[in-house]
């Protein structure tokens, strides 16, 4: 017997009685208006989230947004002002000393303000090397929470995405609050 | 109905002022009381302390003692608590095992059976209210703190309605005193540690008393309020609920 | 009469500002738990469905165990079964030879810990870097969490400080928590972006989908898996769960109940492995199999590992981790020790009032307190009862079963107060440590019933 069957077989000596999975239909909580909550949420965890007006150049605006930033990571075309292409690198360290990456999000949830941004370039390295990160996210593409979110999501062939709630931060050293550990330093989103 | 009352061995041997003042309240309602004699305790201790076996043949003995009334009312939170909850499991197999139905703390009788709604008595003194963990967490005599449930307090609306008095409730309300029965001498730093803490968040409030349903927890804070000589004082609740009668 | 950690604990205590400050700060961990728990209204509701999906999972673990695995399997996984700490290390050993893989970054799995994989891989020449701040500092100190989600809460920023100048070569006597951890950040990176390999725990696994999903606020275990190629996850079994619908419901109870936010900032999903790399997940029993059969004890397989009992214990604020003699802390610490080893750890089952406030707090509404109180009752069977618990306990029913000893002791009891001091508080009286004994009655209750002097009050 090898210890995948041993393992089975010790769960099934072990379990007598089998019970039901609950009926899931709860009544949670949905906000009146979900771009204002998720807005809101996104500055409690030490990130933002800014509209995007109609017609805006999104590329003038990032400019605005990050103006010391050099090193500019994106696959997005129509990021224009990226000038460095994470499909294009030989391997991910050599997007170490990204200033900016720009990637897209397809859902944000307004009850913890976190995007869900599935992998979508070569290297899923330009969504966390980065010093700031900039999310485009379609502010018609907010849901409530987290069931609604992973009743919507989907994944790209990759096969990794994650949800991402305001800078990486930690209080690791006595509950001190600090923004930025290993991830980026800065989270933005930008809902168009 | 009949009563019977249940007065705990360390209420019985150090607070029978909190036996008097439960017979007297109740009586005071119009109630037919009565205390079988040969009672001694529930056996909580052991059972805590790990040894349930022994208190088998005091439940047995509980059983009989109480059989014929149809309420036991004990002014004692973690007594009743112990009652309702552990005598099904003790007994399982014997054939008397009503107890655990039967068994009211006063202060829950009071306001689930009885539906007390007017208090003759007077008691003019700020009493900051100590909140038991059976009797919160067992006996759901108050809203537990870490429930998001609608907030709720059985003595404090009991309280309210004694004339004169002023009702306070510490920081964190509901954290334990650290008397834990035999944890109070099994871990003695520990459980003084969590007296001290819970004495000055009673103190904070100004109370001049600090007043509860359990008799132990008080015991064990009025220990160390003594030995470090702070000049708050303790009461029964059930004392300042037959106040005056 | 005293446990380990009753002795710890004193210990502990010794220092009254530090453990002060200790109380007081998980203390605010469990209130900005309570502020968010109440900015949702179906947050019993949660709770009460996050334990009947446990318990439902669990009472079919084989099948959806194999139905994760199968789904991961197809995604490009390549999925170990462990029957035990050993296995589950000697797999992981030996994926790291084949890819002679000489440094591995990883982030946090307190299941790593259990099966004590650091010391295994050092002993047999790999370099393990652990990446989580609290974990990489305790790392360099060379000691052991002594919390599942704030691994360094016992340490002080000055002693960080003085580390950090030693290894990290940081300014002398700075130890502002930011500037710290900025050169934490500096120094790992280097780390991430040289490992061969990176290792994870598992959060939950879904058995629908295949995912493994891991949450974390520093985006450490996502810079290790970004960055190499090979990815091992260390997964124990009990962290299956069936569908996105159930991980909806734990997600959101998860950093609530931990830190009080309403998320993490990461919640990582893996599927596949990276383009020219392999992911591998490593299945752990390590006795779960068994935790699942029983009765008194399953329930400690629906822990999601969030930490909240902890916080909420007011023995584990005022003792700390290092109190307990086992890796885990707390309130699921006394539990799972004596899973594992009852006459190893059985020391730990003194740490507890029986407050249960650790059952209130749990998101899976875990019987803490109760299965502490089952364990005492077990504890005389394996000898390892406290004789003067013991006694007391028997002499307790000795006098209590008998009302004319009881009522003899009653009448007799108050001579204990005229005692001379010395007599009574001294090295054998526990009680005494720190208080006053209460006083006995003049005239018990008993005596004054049958002195006839309590009076009714009746109803004119």
């Amino acid at each position: 017997m090898n210890s995948r069957e041993d393992i089975l077989s010790s769960i099934r000596a072990n379990l007598s009685k089998g019970f039901e999975l609950p009926m899931q239909h709860i009544e949670t909580i949905s906000y009146p208006d979900k771009t204002a909550r998720f807005m809101e949420i996104s500055t409690a965890v030490g990130g933002e989230a800014m509209l995007v007006k109609e017609g805006e150049d999104i590329n003038a605006l990032l400019r605005s947004t990050y103006p010391h930033a050099r090193k500019i990571v994106s696959n997005i075309p129509e990021i224009t002002i990226a000038n460095m292409n994470p499909d294009m690198v030989e391997n991910p360290q050599m997007l170490d000393g990204a200033d900016l990456s720009v990637v897209r999000g397809q859902l944000g949830v307004a009850e913890n303000g976190c995007v869900w941004i599935p992998q979508d370039s070569k290297e899923r390295a330009e969504i966390f090397i980065c010093e700031h990160l900039a999310i485009l996210l379609d502010k018609n593409k907010i849901v409530n929470n987290m069931h609604d979110a992973y009743h919507d999501l989907t994944f790209n062939d990759y096969g990794f995405g994650t949800f991402i709630s305001g800078p990486s931060k930690t209080a690791d050293i006595e509950q001190a609050l600090v923004i930025g550990a290993h991830g980026a330093t800065s989270v933005t989103v930008f809902l168009i | 109905m009949k009563i019977g009352l249940f007065i705990p061995c360390y209420v019985n041997a150090l607070y029978p002022e909190a036996g008097v003042a439960s017979y007297r309240l109740l009586t005071s309602l119009g109630l037919d009381v009565e205390y079988p004699i040969n009672q001694t305790c529930c056996g909580q201790p052991m059972a805590n302390a790990g040894f349930e076996s022994q208190a088998l043949p005091l439940a047995e003995r509980f059983e009989a003692l109480f059989e014929k009334f149809d309420y036991i009312v004990a002014p004692s939170a973690s007594c009743a608590a112990f009652v309702r909850g552990n005598y099904p499991d003790i007994l399982k197999g014997q054939h008397l095992c009503q107890a655990f139905e039967k068994i009211y703390e006063i202060c829950e009788f009071l306001v689930d059976v009885l539906h007390v709604k007017q208090l003759p008595s007077a008691f003019p003194h700020k009493v900051s209210i100590h909140n038991s963990c059976h009797g919160v967490r067992e006996l759901k005599l108050s809203s537990a703190s870490e429930l998001n449930i609608p907030a709720y307090s059985k003595i404090k609306d009991l309280l309210e309605m004694v004339k004169g008095v002023e009702v306070f409730e510490p920081d964190k309300p509901d954290e334990c005193c650290g008397f834990g029965g035999m944890f109070s001498i099994e871990e003695p730093e520990v459980s003084v540690a969590m007296g001290l803490d819970k004495l000055k968040n009673h103190m904070a409030t100004g109370a001049e008393y600090i007043t509860g349903s359990d008799s132990s927890c008080l015991m064990h804070m009025q220990g160390i309020a003594r030995r470090e000589g702070f000049p708050i004082k303790f009461i029964h609740v059930v004392e300042i609920l037959a106040a005056g009668l | 009469m005293s446990t380990k950690h009753a002795d710890s604990a004193k210990q502990f205590l010794y220092y009254k500002g530090s453990a002060q400050w200790h109380n007081e700060t998980l203390w605010f961990v469990r209130h900005k738990r309570d502020l968010v728990s109440r900015s949702l209204p179906e947050w019993e509701t949660l709770r009460e469905l996050s334990s009947q999906i446990k318990r439902h999972t669990i009472s079919h673990l084989d099948t959806y165990l194999e139905q994760f695995a199968a789904n991961a399997e197809a995604n490009g996984a390549i999925v170990h079964w462990a029957v035990d700490a050993k296995e589950h290390n000697d797999i992981v050993f030996n994926i790291l030879k084949k890819h002679k893989v000489r440094k591995v970054v990883k982030s946090k799995s307190m299941l790593t810990e259990e099966c004590r994989l650091n010391p295994y891989l050092m002993a047999r020449g790999i370099e393990v870097v652990e990446s989580d701040l609290g974990e990489r500092i305790l790392q360099l100190m060379d000691q052991a969490p002594s919390h599942i989600v704030l691994p360094a809460i016992h340490l002080k920023r000055q002693q960080v400080g003085k580390l950090f100048e030693e290894k990290l070569h940081t300014e002398k006597d700075n130890c502002d928590p930011t500037y710290l951890t900025h050169a934490a950040r500096k120094h790992l990176r280097q780390e991430f972006l040289t490992a061969d390999a990176a290792m994870t725990g598992a959060n939950f696994g879904v058995a629908a989908t295949g995912d493994v999903v891991v949450c974390t606020n520093e985006g450490n275990a996502d810079m290790g898996t970004s960055m190499a190629k090979l990815h091992i996850v260390s997964m124990g079994i009990e962290k299956v769960i069936p569908s996105y619908q159930s991980l909806g419901v734990f997600h959101r109870l998860l950093a609530r109940s931990a830190t009080g936010q309403p998320s993490t900032t990461y919640t990582s999903h893996y599927r596949k492995p990276q383009a020219g790399g392999e992911f591998h997940i490593v299945l752990v029993d390590n006795g779960r199999s068994k935790i699942a059969g029983n009765p008194d004890h399953w329930q400690t397989l629906k822990c999601l590992r969030c930490g909240a009992c902890m916080n909420t214990c007011p023995v584990y604020r005022r003792s700390g981790g290092y109190s307990y003699t086992y890796f885990i802390p707390g309130p699921i610490g006394i539990n799972l020790g004596m899973l594992q080893a009852p006459s190893r750890y059985f020391d730990n089952v003194s740490a507890c009032s029986l407050c249960f406030s650790c059952e209130n707090v749990c998101p899976a509404k875990i019987d803490l307190g109760h299965q502490i109180y089952k364990w005492r009752q077990d504890l005389n069977g394996l000898h390892k009862a406290d004789p003067m618990k013991k006694y007391m306990s028997y002499g307790m029913k000795y006098v209590f079963k008998r009302p004319v000893v009881y009522h003899t002791g009653l009448k007799l009891a108050p001579a204990i107060n005229k005692l001379p001091r010395f007599l009574i508080y001294n090295k054998l009286n526990a009680w005494g440590l720190g208080r006053e004994l209460p006083q006995f009655a003049k005239e018990s209750f008993s005596e004054m019933w049958k002195n006839n002097n309590v009076k009714s009050v009746k109803n004119e």
